[in-house]
């Protein structure tokens, strides 16, 4: 087996909740060594979020908290003491990055700004995703993954016309845009510093990778003054395609058959239903004009479906259909990602054997994949405090008794 | 186009492959120096522009006809027109860009020497597609070991699904998003804007990256391939849907058109509406703060959210304790407008944002003090496309736009003067098709 990509880097994690967390999993799921950084009396909140194993509350029993930390040490330092801070910047002197989501400020209150940590390792990766970013007339506003939906405008933009904004339904910035660019980022400031031996600060704001990814629709509204609006499942100019009911309880399909022959192979697959007979309907054009109708007609069809049934005949067709798929049947129906080997089950010192997700993607010769389950709180500070930082463990047994290590 | 004046202009401003990286510009650039084959459309787009604002060489490979991201609206000034697509103007920029036709030999000749002298090529085809072609990553990292190939497909290159077809929402419904949007009494909606196609350019381009620094690092390990499922991709957004049902049993359904809890959710204002999160994930003290706001715009009922029942998540997640809340937060919220409750409700240290809209988004003045939107040129309209910039600030390697997107075969005679091709047989290479 070859050696993981970021075999040999190290990263001084000091990230917490959402977008943080899942950037530095990805860089530990490919051989980083992450060091996270926590604290008793200021524990990342997701450690007291549901789901919980078997529903029993804990600070090491959260699975909100492990998905994201798969892979990674934690450590405990007080970052109020004195020598809390010395542990941390020795161990940032011993690290490739160092990474935090705190509003702008947290980090230069610990000592730990960009400036000071410069000092200790000049070469040094330093990533900052606050919400808003570094600087600016809101850069200290609050916000988590929700209300960043709303300030991105996928918010306003997905969901009903005629309903208030529904959004994706999930904090979707903390989990894919801003992981995602800030694991980008580092990456290429990486291999910067491999060409030219320089370091540097990252600053993102965790609104702006989202809003990134809406280019075009920003486009249309500066170049051509329009407000895009909400459209539900439907995508200009196309038609058919939406969401259809199948049977049994919230059961549903998706469909897009607009072009001219997935349309002709949907409607052989509904039997050549008299409603989609209309010369009307042979040309996009006038599939869009009536695309109510034609919605109708398909889901008085699709309800006596089974939706597995329908996505086989579909599929056999050539139409690109797929089943809506609930969390339960992405966990143990779906064929695609057993065969990817995507779901990791791995076991943990008080969850015992839980799921955790793995890199979406396969690189060849490369094993990439979670290799260790989330760590509880603290579970390396000895490890890590005795083998990179060469304290005793009688030094650590004083560290702790100074209330240093909590 | 490949006309004889612009080979000409070609021969004399091409020296090297890269000439046409910016180099006007002080700083240097993170990714300068890797030369990139954008073989993409919409699943991989973003992930080739990615590369090109931090200073890779990247070459957009088009059909002879076109990118079919081309004939994808909004259009600007509502043209339908190869050249005025939007998406394409904004996922492509920073690329130059040539038309072949890989389906011909002289096409897949062409691309093999393109090939021959890249880092990284990604390409969205349907699986076997590129091998059919003699373009696969076997076949062109025996010619050129250290190249990293990205294939990014529906379902991965393998597997039951593999031969499966699928468009965004059908990637969003297969890989579990889908279900967790929309409202509880309507069917599932979808989120806006491709979010399935751009989730997997954006792990195209970590995982690209960590193959290209792997290469980077063994002088002697060659480039591998990168095999991208869009499906696996929107896993990656389930947020905790997938331990939900893991640890507790328990299936997420969606939501939308109620408050999560009391104080979490849409509310109207006078001028759309807010997002309001003082429960939840964020806890409890935000609450008190909420409160206090509420009595001193003199909405004095408020002050019975500060009972000690109002402490349990329990009771904020009932009904009752829902409508109480909406009952003294909604007016109040109704009377003002989208800036005045951020801004006043962010200054007391509550989480409130405004639901914005693009119009919004595009007047802000944090984004504005940050420059984050820039003008891009766009020739064929002769306008300025006003776009989203820098999605993170390098502050040693800074994200700049390189160039506008593309026409459609706008550099193919410069990148075929690169490869040794005279303007006589570049001109025949137009004539018979094989390439634009």
């Amino acid at each position: 087996m070859s050696r993981l990509p970021l075999h040999g880097i190290r990263v001084a994690d000091f990230t917490w909740i959402g977008a943080g967390s899942f950037t530095t999993k990805l860089l530990a799921d490919h051989g980083a060594d992450v060091i996270k950084i926590e604290s008793r009396s200021r524990m990342d909140s997701l450690r007291s979020s549901r789901p919980y194993k078997d529903g029993v509350p804990g600070i090491n029993r959260s699975g909100y908290f492990a998905d994201r930390n798969s892979s990674k040490r934690s450590i405990t330092l007080n970052l109020k003491s004195e020598a809390g801070k010395d542990l941390a910047r020795r161990l940032i002197a011993t690290s490739d990055i160092v990474a935090n989501n705190f509003t702008p400020g947290t980090m230069e209150k610990f000592g730990l700004g960009y400036e000071a940590v410069r000092e200790i390792r000049e070469d040094i990766i330093y990533i900052a995703m606050s919400m808003q970013g570094a600087a600016g007339p809101e850069h200290r506003y609050l916000g988590y993954g929700l209300t960043m939906g709303a300030l991105t405008g996928l918010q306003f933009l997905s969901g009903l016309p005629d309903r208030e904004p529904a959004g994706t339904g999930t904090n979707f910035s903390d989990h894919i845009p801003n992981p995602c660019h800030a694991a980008f980022a580092i990456l290429a400031a990486l291999r910067h510093r491999r060409q030219t031996g320089q370091g540097q600060y990252i600053d993102i704001a965790q609104t702006e990778p989202t809003i990134a990814l809406l280019g075009p629709s920003m486009g249309d509204c500066s170049v051509n003054n329009r407000l895009p609006e909400r459209s539900g499942n439907e995508r200009r100019p196309l038609a058919p395609h939406g969401v259809y009911r199948c049977q049994g309880e919230d059961r549903w399909i998706a469909i897009s058959a607009w072009r001219d022959a997935t349309w002709a192979a949907l409607r052989a697959v509904l039997g050549d239903p008299p409603f989609a007979r209309s010369p009307d309907f042979d040309a996009a054009d006038g599939r869009w004009a009536r695309r109510h109708a034609i919605d109708d007609g398909i889901a008085a069809i699709t309800r006596h479906w089974d939706a597995g049934d329908l996505m086989s005949a579909l599929q056999r067709a050539g139409v690109p259909a797929g089943i809506v798929r609930t969390a339960a049947d992405i966990v143990d129906e779906d064929p695609q990602l057993q065969h990817r080997g995507h779901w990791v089950r791995l076991t943990h010192p008080e969850m015992g054997e839980s799921i955790y997700n793995a890199p979406p993607f396969r690189i060849s010769e490369s094993s990439v994949t979670p290799f260790a389950a989330a760590p509880l709180l603290g579970q390396h500070t000895d490890e890590v405090l005795t083998s990179i930082l060469g304290l005793s463990p009688s030094d650590v047994e004083a560290l702790r008794r100074e209330d240093v290590l909590t | 186009m490949c006309d004889a004046r612009i080979s000409a202009d070609a021969n004399a401003l091409a020296t090297s492959w890269q000439s046409s990286a910016s180099a006007s510009d002080a700083a240097p650039s993170a990714l300068a120096g890797i030369r990139v084959l954008d073989l993409s459309g919409l699943a991989g787009q973003y992930c080739g522009k990615q590369f090109a604002d931090l200073g890779a060489d990247v070459i957009l490979i088009e059909p002879v006809m076109g990118s079919p991201v081309r004939r994808d609206g909004p259009f600007i000034d509502d043209r339908a027109h190869i050249e005025f697509s939007l998406p394409f103007a904004y996922f492509n920029a920073g690329k130059r860009g040539m038309a072949i036709d890989l389906d011909r030999p002289e096409g897949q000749r062409i691309l093999r020497q393109l090939a021959d002298r890249a880092d990284l090529l990604i390409e969205t085809a349907k699986p076997g597609t590129m091998k059919h072609r003699g373009l696969d990553h076997a076949a062109l990292s025996a010619r050129n070991p250290r190249l990293v190939m990205t294939s990014v497909t529906p379902f991965g290159q393998t597997g039951p699904y593999a031969n499966y077809e699928a468009e965004d929402i059908v990637a969003l419904a297969l890989g579990g998003l889908l279900y967790l949007g929309g409202y509880a009494d309507t069917s599932p909606i979808a989120a806006y804007g491709n979010q399935a196609y751009l989730a997997a350019a954006q792990f195209a381009s970590v995982a690209s990256m960590m193959a290209l620094l792997s290469v980077d690092t063994d002088r002697e390990r060659v480039g591998q391939h990168v095999d991208v499922s869009i499906q696996e991709c929107v896993t990656m957004g389930l947020e905790t849907a997938i331990q939900y049902y893991d640890l507790e049993r328990i299936v997420r359904k969606r939501t939308s058109g109620q408050q999560i809890m009391a104080g979490v959710g849409v509310f109207e204002c006078d001028d759309g509406q807010i997002y309001l999160m003082a429960g939840g994930i964020a806890s409890t003290r935000f609450w008190e703060n909420l409160v206090r706001w509420l009595m001193d715009e003199g909405v004095e009922a408020a002050g019975q959210l500060l009972e000690s029942a109002w402490e349990s998540h329990d009771y904020l997640a009932t009904s009752e304790a829902k409508a109480i809340f909406s009952d003294l937060f909604a007016p109040f919220a109704r009377k003002h407008t989208k800036a005045h409750l951020y801004q006043t409700g962010q200054s007391r240290r509550i989480p409130i944002c405004p639901i914005n809209t693009p119009r919004d988004i595009l007047t802000s003045r944090q984004l504005d003090y940050r420059n984050f939107f820039i003008s891009q040129e766009h020739a064929p309209s002769g306008r300025n496309l006003v776009v989203p910039g820098a999605p993170y600030r390098l502050e040693a390697t800074p994200w700049h736009q390189q160039r506008p997107a593309p026409r459609l075969g706008e550099h193919t005679s410069e990148i075929l003067a690169t490869l040794g091709y005279e303007p006589a047989a570049c001109a025949a290479l137009v004539k018979s098709g094989v390439v634009n």
